[in-house]
């Protein structure tokens, strides 16, 4: 029987529902060939949602404690309604004909993608966690290949199902050794079996994090990011290359962290290392990249690992700075890949060439282009310079600084190949004269993602006390 | 409520690169008036304070505060005392030639100067911020703008590479300016990865929560930490400072940036790197300092008589300042080195006269580039009759650098020596004595070559600088002979900030 409380837990998830039956009937209510209504219905909605989110605060836990309306979640559902509105705002205006046309499909997908992050940013129960984390995943592989005319898109997407089904089955394998040890499905319980030190359920938290590793396609589990990207449209590969990892940092963080306390230095070992080869093979691997979308692909796979430095920090702290990466690597991230969009519309090509010169073309796309550059890189006065900082800070205080000084170096790696970004738009002379024209609404995206990330940049302090206050309550 | 003076001196460009921006576009005379009107009022600033300051209270004086971010303890701190008195002076005088001397840029002559300002305003911010981790965001606002300004208004060199590595240098682009600019950019992006990572560990060990300098002056350090971080801020700082063997993008970096830049550069932005060494490196970790002297002191010494001998190789005229910038920058850190009184004045002067002679050089070799269309030394002859004025000036130039008497250069260079002399290793003084004798070798017959021998055949129509390029020509020249006449003027408030500093170092 609902109750008020019960309303009041659920109501992101009630309203995302809601929403997609809206589009649902929207959908089939519509005739001909542009369905780009829907949307819209769908925009305004994820919008609205985004608003009501300031008006949801922390409940007790619902359905037996499987499901939790804490700071951490609510923190969570606004940055991954917050992507999703940029994200589905850019591809508003997209010219494939197979977006106005299969319209209802395009949002539908993504909308229920989205429900999945809500869920798993609640859940404290394995079996919740697990069908969370798969409602979130199969519309991202449907999705990958929505392009279907292009055989690029359809491979992409085929790797992209292929290796998303074998880490969700390693990690449901793993998930039932720890069942079987534990003999709960609750995380708490879980958590007070990691700490007696039962093997199994070592050996069964070890799997599954190889599972969570390859949703936020650390090194060695990344091989399915570059094809993926390439092939797929971008305003959904730039919502992709940040939302679904958000949600992957969350459940880490609720199954290795919550409740852990001391015991959560257990799993630092493990996420150096990740972490390390993460930094060294995404920075190394980015360098002789000549498409743009690549080289962001590779490049999110460095700054996953720069996250993961801030996890293997174990700290209330640490996991705070990650929060706070992930939002400015939202900002940062998604703005690239949306400038990356509005250039290839122009000019049909997503090669790092296309952008040359594009500082005398369009100055202020140019000029946001380079933000967003210079926040992935980390410097000062733009977002990711105090992530990357707070991250680096996390890690420092409980001592390691080997990782902070490998991952400063490394960032040198990293500033290179998007200084060669920044050469083309600056310093080389553009190919064609004439401004580069993007449809109102991409415009408005990337310059929401600009602003956040100056705003960020510049007055950093809110957030990084949100995220503290949020993230205290894990240890 | 007294005048912020310091923050005049160091937001008066960046106010200036705003109003470029948005007020003048395309009208490159009105471009240039705001960048002379707030250069020259930096510069009066730092005159002023230069005239006002309080030698018998010595200290950090002109204080102002104001915190940013209260629980972490970062604040906006300012203060000023004798040696970034010197070094505030310095920067002002630089740049405010340097926008004569870059007059006559006519490509996108609007976003140049804008950056060009940005730039300035770090350098300023480095010298007078107390606060280390906004000192920090100023040294990174110092370093990046100049990856666009060398590739985008920077030249590449016309000398074709040669010898054995001549296929390796033209795969990689060696010579060219984006090269040029790439290198510089990531070397010195790398040396602040350590910065960053050096005053993080004083933050936390020092457990006071505040980042202001007098604050983590007051702390005191275990000797491990002292030894490990000298040497994280020694090859952070030191990168810009130019120490051997990393000193390698500075002769590129600086013979491809347009003139102004490589006057600001050379001139100013490598006593960056100087700076941070005597004042954060060396004012903090006493300890780590006398731990590492020994290290400082001899790749010092390297620095000098490397430097020498390669600018004593080099064919292209550009190459050859860059060259004796990293021999000249040897003797700024072998004074810090020595730990006496005559070698760190000599040490702080040295980066003033440097600071002078080697931007009065870049002006000159980017006039004579402008009018010859030539950096090829071999190729020039006899300039000195159709250009007296650039030929008279290079020679007052090139005998402050060789050490001559009554130039600036004599004083920094003999104070260095008499610290080397008084120091525990009195070896570094023959080296040293060496670096001096082969610029003498070098200087001479270059200007000899160009200025002074007969007409080179190659060249028509030379003319001598005009109008504006006069303004900075004259000022450089009489700044150089005028400090190398009454040193007193700069060695005074120098020596109240360097007993200071040794007084915590070797005891008083």
């Amino acid at each position: 029987m609902p109750t008020p409380d019960f309303v009041r837990a659920f109501l992101l998830e009630l309203g995302l529902g809601a929403l997609l039956l809206l589009v649902f009937a929207a959908n089939l209510g519509l005739r001909g060939r542009d369905r780009r209504v829907v949307g819209w219905i769908a925009t305004g909605g994820v919008l609205v949602l985004g608003f009501t989110s300031f008006l949801v605060a922390p409940v007790p836990a619902a359905l037996g404690g499987m499901f939790v309306q804490d700071g951490l979640a609510i923190f969570a559902k606004r940055l991954f309604l917050g992507a999703t509105f940029i994200g589905l705002l850019a591809s508003l205006g997209a010219p494939e004909i197979a977006f106005a046309r299969r319209a209802g499909e395009y949002h539908l997908l993504v909308l229920s993608s989205l429900l999945g992050m809500l869920v798993l940013a609640s859940a404290r129960d394995v079996i919740l966690l697990f069908v969370a984390f798969e409602l979130m995943s199969i519309p991202l592989y449907v999705l990958a290949g929505f392009l279907k005319r292009r055989d690029e898109a359809v491979e992409a997407a085929l790797k992209f199902f292929l290796v998303g089904s074998v880490s969700s089955a390693v990690m449901a394998y793993g998930l039932s050794f720890v069942y079987g040890a534990a003999r709960s499905t609750d995380l708490a319980k879980v958590t007070l079996a990691a700490a007696s030190g039962h093997p199994l359920v070592t050996l069964g938290l070890l799997a599954a994090f190889a599972g969570f590793a390859f949703k936020i396609a650390a090194f060695p589990f990344h091989m399915w990011v570059p094809d993926t990207y390439e092939a797929a449209s971008t305003p959904f590969v730039a919502w992709l290359s940040v939302a679904p990892k958000a949600a992957g940092f969350v459940a880490l963080f609720r199954v290795y962290f919550e409740g852990a306390g001391e015991r959560a230095a257990a799993w630092v070992p493990i996420a150096a290392g990740l972490a390390t080869l993460t930094i060294v093979a995404g920075n190394l691997m980015a360098l002789p990249q000549q498409n743009t979308k690549r080289l962001l692909a590779y490049s999110g796979i460095a700054h996953i690992g720069y996250m993961l430095v801030g996890f293997a920090a174990a700290s209330a702290s640490g996991v705070a700075m990650v929060l706070f990466y992930l939002v400015a690597y939202v900002f940062g991230n998604m703005g690239a890949f949306l400038v990356v969009e509005a250039v290839a519309r122009a000019e049909g090509s997503e090669s790092t060439a296309a952008l040359r010169g594009l500082a005398q073309r369009s100055p202020l796309l140019a000029l946001a282009m380079l933000l967003f550059l210079l926040s992935l890189g980390g410097i000062p006065f733009v977002a990711g310079f105090w992530a990357k900082l707070y991250v680096f800070w996390a890690a420092a205080t409980v001592g390691l600084y080997w990782l902070v000084l490998l991952g400063a170096v490394l960032t040198v790696v990293a500033l290179f190949y998007y200084l060669l970004v920044a050469k083309r738009m600056y310093i080389e002379p553009p190919e064609r004269t004439g401004p580069v024209l993007l449809p109102p609404t991409l415009a408005l995206a990337v310059l929401l993602c600009a602003a956040g990330v100056i705003v960020l940049g510049v007055y950093p302090k809110p957030l990084v006390m949100a995220a503290l206050r949020v993230a205290a309550p894990l240890f | 409520m007294t005048l912020p003076v310091l923050s005049l001196i160091t937001w008066a460009p960046f106010v200036g690169a705003l109003l470029i921006m948005f007020t003048a576009r395309r009208r490159p005379l009105a471009v240039r008036l705001i960048a002379a009107v707030t250069t020259g009022i930096s510069m009066a600033g730092s005159l002023w304070i230069y005239a006002a300051y309080d030698r018998e209270a010595a200290g950090f004086q002109f204080y102002e505060k104001l915190p940013l971010v209260p629980p972490l303890g970062i604040s906006y701190e300012l203060g000023a005392d004798g040696i970034s008195l010197l070094l505030v002076l310095l920067t002002s005088i630089i740049i405010f030639a340097g926008v004569f001397a870059s007059w006559t840029v006519a490509v996108r002559s609007q976003e140049f100067y804008a950056l060009l300002l940005t730039l300035v305003t770090g350098v300023f911010g480095v010298f007078v911020s107390l606060d280390l981790f906004v000192l920090f965001l100023f040294y990174e606002l110092a370093v990046l703008p100049m990856y666009l300004l060398i590739g985008i208004w920077g030249s590449s060199g016309e000398i074709r590479p040669r010898g054995i590595f001549a296929w390796a240098y033209r795969e990689t682009g060696v010579g060219t300016k984006e090269y040029a600019a790439m290198k510089l950019t990531l070397y010195l992006l790398f040396g602040s990865a350590f910065i960053l990572v050096g005053i993080f560990a004083l933050y936390v060990n020092a457990g006071a929560a505040s980042f202001s300098f007098l604050d983590l002056e007051a702390a005191s350090f275990s000797p491990a930490v002292q030894r490990w971080v000298f040497l994280a801020f020694y090859l952070g700082f030191g990168i810009l400072a130019g120490i051997w063997p990393l000193h390698t993008w500075s002769p590129d970096g600086h013979s491809s940036a347009p003139t102004a830049v490589s006057m600001l550069h050379a001139g100013v932005l490598m006593k960056l790197g100087a700076y941070g060494i005597v004042r954060i490196a060396m004012g903090l970790l006493p300890q780590g300092t006398s731990d590492w002297v020994w290290l400082v002191g001899t790749i010092a010494t390297i620095n000098i008589v490397y430097g020498a001998l390669a600018a004593m190789a080099q064919t292209d005229l550009k190459y050859v300042i860059a060259y004796s910038s990293v021999s000249h920058m040897g003797i700024v850190l072998l004074g810090a080195a020595t730990l006496t009184e005559a070698g760190l004045n000599g040490s702080v002067f040295q980066m003033f006269a440097h600071g002078i002679m080697t931007g009065l050089f870049f002006a000159l070799v980017g006039l004579v580039y402008e009018k010859a269309h030539s950096r090829e030394i071999g190729r020039m002859g006899g300039f000195g009759q159709a250009m007296p004025g650039i030929a008279t000036a290079f020679t007052v130039g090139g005998l402050s650098s060789l050490g001559l008497p009554a130039t600036a250069g004599f004083v920094a260079e003999l104070l260095t020596f008499m610290g080397a002399w008084r120091s525990a290793h009195v070896w570094w003084l023959f080296p040293a004595v060496a670096g001096t004798f082969l610029t003498a070798v070098y200087v001479l017959r270059v200007a000899k070559q160009i200025f002074w021998g007969p007409p080179s055949p190659h060249f028509h129509h030379l003319e001598d600088a005009r109008g504006p390029e006069w303004v900075a020509l004259v000022l450089l020249v009489a700044v150089l002979v005028l400090f190398g006449m009454v040193p007193g003027i700069a060695i005074a408030p120098v020596d109240t900030a360097t007993v200071a500093l040794l007084s915590r170092i070797v005891g008083p």
